[in-house]
Formats: structure tokens, sequence, C-alpha cells
């Protein structure tokens, strides 16, 4: 199967709606067949980390969206390596249950794979 | 060559918004087909028949009602970012108990699959970001 | 080949160097809005690629000179880019 849309979601959880709103839009084309191959960079591989208590903030966990990307066939996310090192987050803390973490360094490759771009 | 474009900015919070009807009117003026124009995030703000600037400022929504109106331009809102921002239908509005509705005209509600619809019937997709 | 859009100044956000960082060779990177505050003196955040374009319109609304560098485009040129790439990428 060829995917021809990648989202990058680059938005901190929580802080920024985008977060939430592009893991919904990835949900929604998923649901219809389209699903697209996800990156994670920037400020979104926050959006990563383990043991977020959302609820602390009267807000929804992101992970619950997270955990729903393989039930929608997203099996695998892309996530970029030098925004991890960037922040200090050791990509060994990153996990989400059903999704193999591809850690990416030629970021513009990847992008140039795809016909369509979304950013979130 | 076909082009979809998604808003995401809020019109008059930023110059995004007013960037997006510009470029969706030159790409209209040049005889590109602009297959959908999707508002999400507080972009879902643009679809508000409430605003109403100072008439020495851009109409923002004035300017895509034009669009549709002469080009047919499709222009959805997303439902779930606008329910959860206050855009509704006069139908969303009685649905959901909410004392007004202000979804302008030329406008419509629609869930996040017409986003995947538009990347599927598109050449190029180009998007508007907010200034968060 | 990728055209990646920049609408934030340098100084205030990541918009740029992330872009800088995901550019692969022959990409086009189009300064609008807030964006062009990155096309006059160097910023010493990241050295802006030759070959770069910026909106005149939105430079010249700020009152930015663009180095000489840069090319000045308008909406027209802008459409015309789009067409010339694929994909499009916005940083905001």
């Amino acid at each position: 199967m060829s995917q021809i849309t990648l989202a990058i979601c680059r938005h901190a959880p929580y802080g920024n709606a985008l977060a939430r709103e592009g893991l919904e839009a990835v949900l929604a084309a998923a649901a219809m067949d389209q699903t697209p191959d996800v990156l994670f960079t920037g400020d979104g591989i926050f959006q990563l980390l383990p043991d977020q208590a959302a609820g602390e903030i009267d807000q929804k966990s992101l992970h619950r969206n997270l955990q729903a990307l393989p039930m929608f066939g997203v099996e695998q996310i892309y996530v970029c390596q030098r925004s991890l090192e960037e922040r200090a987050v050791s990509s060994n803390r990153l996990a989400i249950a059903g999704i193999n973490l591809v850690l990416v360094q030629d970021t513009g490759g990847l992008i140039s794979r795809y016909q369509h771009v979304l950013s979130f | 060559m076909i082009f979809s474009l998604v808003v995401y900015s809020a019109p008059h919070a930023g110059e995004s918004a007013a960037t997006a009807v510009r470029f969706a009117r030159a790409l209209v003026d040049q005889g590109h087909r602009l297959y959908r124009v999707f508002f999400y995030g507080d972009g879902v703000h643009s679809g508000s028949a409430l605003a109403a600037p100072p008439q020495d400022e851009q109409d923002l929504l004035g300017q895509w009602q034009a669009l549709y109106r002469e080009h047919g331009v499709d222009l959805v809102v997303c439902i779930a970012a606008a329910q959860r921002r206050g855009v509704l239908s006069q139908s969303e509005a009685q649905r959901l108990e909410r004392p007004a509705a202000n979804l302008a005209e030329g406008f419509e509600l629609g869930g996040l699959g017409q986003l995947a619809d538009a990347t599927a019937h598109s050449d190029r997709i180009v998007t508007f970001g907010g200034s968060a | 080949m990728t055209l990646h859009i920049v609408n934030q100044s340098p100084y205030r956000t990541s918009a740029l160097r992330d872009c800088l960082d995901a550019m692969a060779d022959g990409d086009a990177l189009l300064l609008i809005e807030d964006g062009v505050y990155a096309a006059g003196a160097p910023t010493g955040i990241a050295p802006i690629p030759a070959g770069t374009y910026c909106l005149q319109a939105d430079a010249v609304a700020r009152g930015i000179t663009p180095a000489k560098s840069i090319t000045l485009i308008d909406d027209e040129r802008w459409i015309a880019l789009c067409v010339e790439h694929t994909p499009i990428v916005s940083w905001f």
C-alpha cells in the first residue's frame, strides 16, 4: 500500500490544540482507508512522552489517541532523531503499544517521498 | 491544476487567514481549480457570520463568500473543531441546545473525512497555519 | 522537490530552524508574513540558503529589505512555485 500523505506533528500536547486535532485528523483519514504516514518532530515529540497525567489540568490524555493508531492501521510512526537529541529525550523512553517507532535522521528525504504533507 | 487549502488560523488574529483568502483568489483568477478550503482548528472562526470588522479593515468573511458565490468554492468548516469553538449551523444549534446559530452562508459543516477526501482529489495541498 | 513555506519570525519560534533542518537538496524555501524578518540582515540563527524566495508584499509592508541573494516574488509566482513543487510544507 502506498501512502500519498505525510502528517507532520510538531506541536506539543495540551499547550496547543493542533496536537490533539492533528491526531484526530490522522485517525479520521485512517478510518477512510487513507492512512497517512506520521512524523513527529520538533515539540511534537513531547506527545510521545510516557506518564502523561493530563487529568491534572482537566484535559483528556492524548495518549488514548496515540494508542488508537494501530487499530486504524498506523503501525509505525517516524520520529525525528535530532528533535529528540535537542530535547534530551531518549528514544528508549518512548513506547506506544502496537506501534513501531522509526527514528529518522534525514527528514528532508522522508518528506520528499510524499505527494502531500499536512502540518499539525 | 487542482488545489485544496487548509486554514488553521482565526481571521483577524494574525495575517495568515488573510493570506489564505488572497491566495485562494489568486488561484481561481489564474484558472486553477480550488477543490476545497478546509477550515480547521481556530480557522473555523472564518465561518462565523457574526464577524463585524470596521469598514476600513479587510472583510475576510465577505471575501470567502465571494469565492463561493462566483466560483462555487467548497468552504468546509470542520464540525468537531467548530462545535468546540462555537461555530454552529441552525441544525447543530438546535441539536446541541444552544441559543443561536452563526454559520455563515456559503460555508458548510463537514467531518474530517472531507480533509482526507481533499488530499485524495487534489494535486496540491497548501496549509495556512496559525500564530501559536 | 519540496516547497517549504515559513511564516514565523525566526526570533519568535523554531519554525525556520526546523524547516532548514528538514530541507533536502534542491528544495525551495519561501518566506511569508513574519517569516520575512529572516530575509533581511543575517539573523545569527540560521543562514538562509541562496535561492530563497520572499513574498515581496510582506517584506515591503514591514519595511524589510531582503538580502540580494533572495528572490522577491508576488502571489502569481508563489502559485507557480506550488505548481512546480511537491509536496508543499508549511512551517508555523
